[in-house]
C-alpha cells in the first residue's frame, strides 16, 4: 500500500525556471501570448522547461510507466504548441488547460494499448467519454487562483482522497479499503472537499 | 433542466480521467446536456492544474526537447473531426432486442474498452424496468421518458447513481418510451423475470 502522497503542497504562486528564475502563473499565459501569437520558440523552451518534467512527475504518481510518461509529455508539449492560439488566459490558467491536454492523451495511450491487445485497427473515429476541456466550460481564469487558495484550505482527509482522485486508479470503494474507511467516508471527504471549492463557483454566476 | 446530478466524486473521478470507460461514457451524455455540470468539472479541472503545477519535476532526457522541436517544424496532422452533440451520436449502436413485453434492450461495445458493461434499455410507458440490486455502482442517464422508484422520479436528462446494496424497480410513468443509458462498475445481480433473461444476455 503506497498512499505516500504530499498533503501539504508548496506555496503555488512563485515557481522556480531554470536556474532560479521565478515564474507566475501570469509568466506562464504571457509565454502561451508569445507562442500563440509570434511562433515564439524561446518562450515555447520556457514552457517545455516548466511543464515537460511536471507531466512526467504526475504521471509517473499516476501510475504510469516513466516511458509512457515521456511520451505524453512529449505529446503533451507538442499540442501545446499545436493548439495556442485555442487557449484562452480569459478562462482557465495555462497548468489546467495543459492539465486537460495531458489528461486526455493519458486516456488515448491507454485505449490505443487496449485497441492492439485485441487487434482492432483505430477505426479515427472520435474518442468518446473523454472528459471534456476546459475551454468549453463557461470558466474564468480567477476561478483557478481561487480554487488554489480552496485547496490549501482543505482539511488533511480531503486533501488526501481528492489527490487520491487523481493518482489512483482505484475505485473510491477500493481506496476506501486501503484507508480502512468505509466507502461512503471516502465520497462524503471528496465532497466536502468539493463544498468548500465550490463557493467559488456559485460566486462567479 | 436536470434535477439529478451525478455526486461530485464521480464528477472529480471524470476530471481526474479516472472513471470506468463505460461510466465515462455516461457523465460525458450528461455532460452534454448540463452546464451546471460541466461546470463542476471545470473546478476539477482547476484543481488538475494545481496538482500539476505540484507534481515532482522529473528528470527530462535532454533529447525531448530537441524532439519535439523537430516535431512542432512538421505539418500538423489533420484536426480530429468534429465533436458530436452527444458522444453516443460517435457510436455504431447496435439494433434493439426484445426481450419480453414492453422491453428492449442492446449492449453497446466500446472498442476501446470490450470489458466495460453499457446498456441501452427501452421500457414502453407502465412497464418495469427489471427488478436488480447492485453490486459497485450503477450510473444511469435518462435519455428519454421519464419514470419513478421507491426515492423519486427521475426525467430526461436526469443522471442516477445507485450505490452498493441499492435495490429498486423503476416504473415507468411517461407517455413515451424510456430510454435509458447506464454503466456498470462493478457486477450486477439482477432478479425476478426480466432479471433471469438479462443476466445471461449480459454475461454477467
Ligand atoms: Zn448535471
Amino acid at each position: 500500500m503506497s498512499i505516500g502522497l504530499v498533503l501539504r503542497s508548496p506555496p503555488r504562486d512563485i515557481y522556480r525556471v531554470g536556474a532560479g528564475q521565478a515564474v507566475t502563473s501570469e509568466d506562464l499565459k504571457a509565454l502561451m501570448a508569445q507562442v500563440a501569437q509570434a511562433r515564439d520558440r524561446a518562450a515555447y523552451g520556457r514552457l517545455f522547461q516548466y511543464f515537460a518534467p511536471r507531466v512526467i512527475g504526475f504521471m509517473v504518481r499516476s501510475g504510469v510507466s516513466a516511458t509512457d510518461a515521456e511520451e505524453i509529455a512529449q505529446d503533451t508539449l507538442v499540442t501545446v504548441w499545436r493548439k495556442a492560439e485555442l487557449y484562452d488566459p480569459r478562462q482557465a490558467a495555462v497548468s489546467t488547460w495543459i492539465f486537460t491536454i495531458a489528461r486526455n492523451l493519458r486516456i488515448d495511450l491507454a485505449r490505443r494499448a487496449t485497441r492492439q491487445r485485441n487487434g482492432v485497427a483505430a477505426l479515427g473515429a472520435p474518442e468518446i467519454g473523454v472528459a471534456e476541456s476546459a475551454e468549453s466550460a463557461t470558466l474564468s481564469d480567477e476561478r483557478d487562483a481561487k480554487v488554489r487558495e480552496a485547496m490549501t484550505q482543505l482539511s488533511r482527509e480531503q486533501a488526501t482522497v481528492l489527490r487520491l482522485s487523481f493518482f489512483s486508479e482505484k475505485p473510491h470503494a477500493e481506496i476506501a479499503r486501503e484507508l480502512g474507511i468505509p466507502l461512503g467516508t471516502v465520497k462524503s471527504r471528496v465532497r466536502l472537499a468539493m463544498a468548500k471549492i465550490r463557493p467559488f463557483l456559485e460566486s462567479e454566476r | 433542466m436536470s434535477l439529478h446530478h451525478p455526486y461530485d466524486d464521480t464528477l472529480a473521478r471524470y476530471a481526474a480521467g479516472r472513471l470506468g470507460a463505460g461510466p465515462s461514457l455516461v457523465i460525458a451524455t450528461h455532460l452534454a446536456g448540463c452546464a451546471e455540470c460541466r461546470a463542476r468539472v471545470g473546478l476539477f479541472e482547476a484543481a488538475g492544474g494545481a496538482l500539476l503545477e505540484e507534481a515532482p519535476a522529473a528528470a527530462v532526457r535532454p533529447d525531448l526537447f530537441a524532439a519535439a522541436l523537430r516535431r512542432i517544424e512538421e505539418i500538423a496532422p489533420p484536426a480530429p473531426p468534429p465533436r458530436h452533440a452527444s458522444p453516443l451520436d460517435a457510436l455504431a449502436l447496435p439494433p434493439w432486442r426484445r426481450i419480453g413485453s414492453g422491453l428492449q434492450w442492446r449492449r453497446l461495445r466500446l472498442d476501446y474498452a470490450p470489458d466495460a458493461n453499457v446498456i441501452m434499455l427501452k421500457v414502453a410507458p407502465g412497464g418495469k424496468m427489471p427488478h436488480h440490486t447492485h453490486r459497485g455502482t450503477e450510473y444511469t442517464q435518462i435519455l428519454q421518458g421519464a419514470f419513478h422508484d421507491e426515492f423519486g422520479r427521475y426525467v430526461a436528462g436526469d443522471c442516477i447513481e445507485a450505490d452498493d446494496e441499492v435495490e429498486h424497480q423503476p416504473l415507468i410513468d411517461s407517455d413515451v418510451d424510456c430510454i435509458c443509458l447506464a454503466a456498470f462498475d462493478g457486477r450486477l445481480r439482477l432478479q425476478g423475470f426480466f432479471g433471469r433473461l438479462l443476466q445471461p444476455l449480459l454475461g454477467i
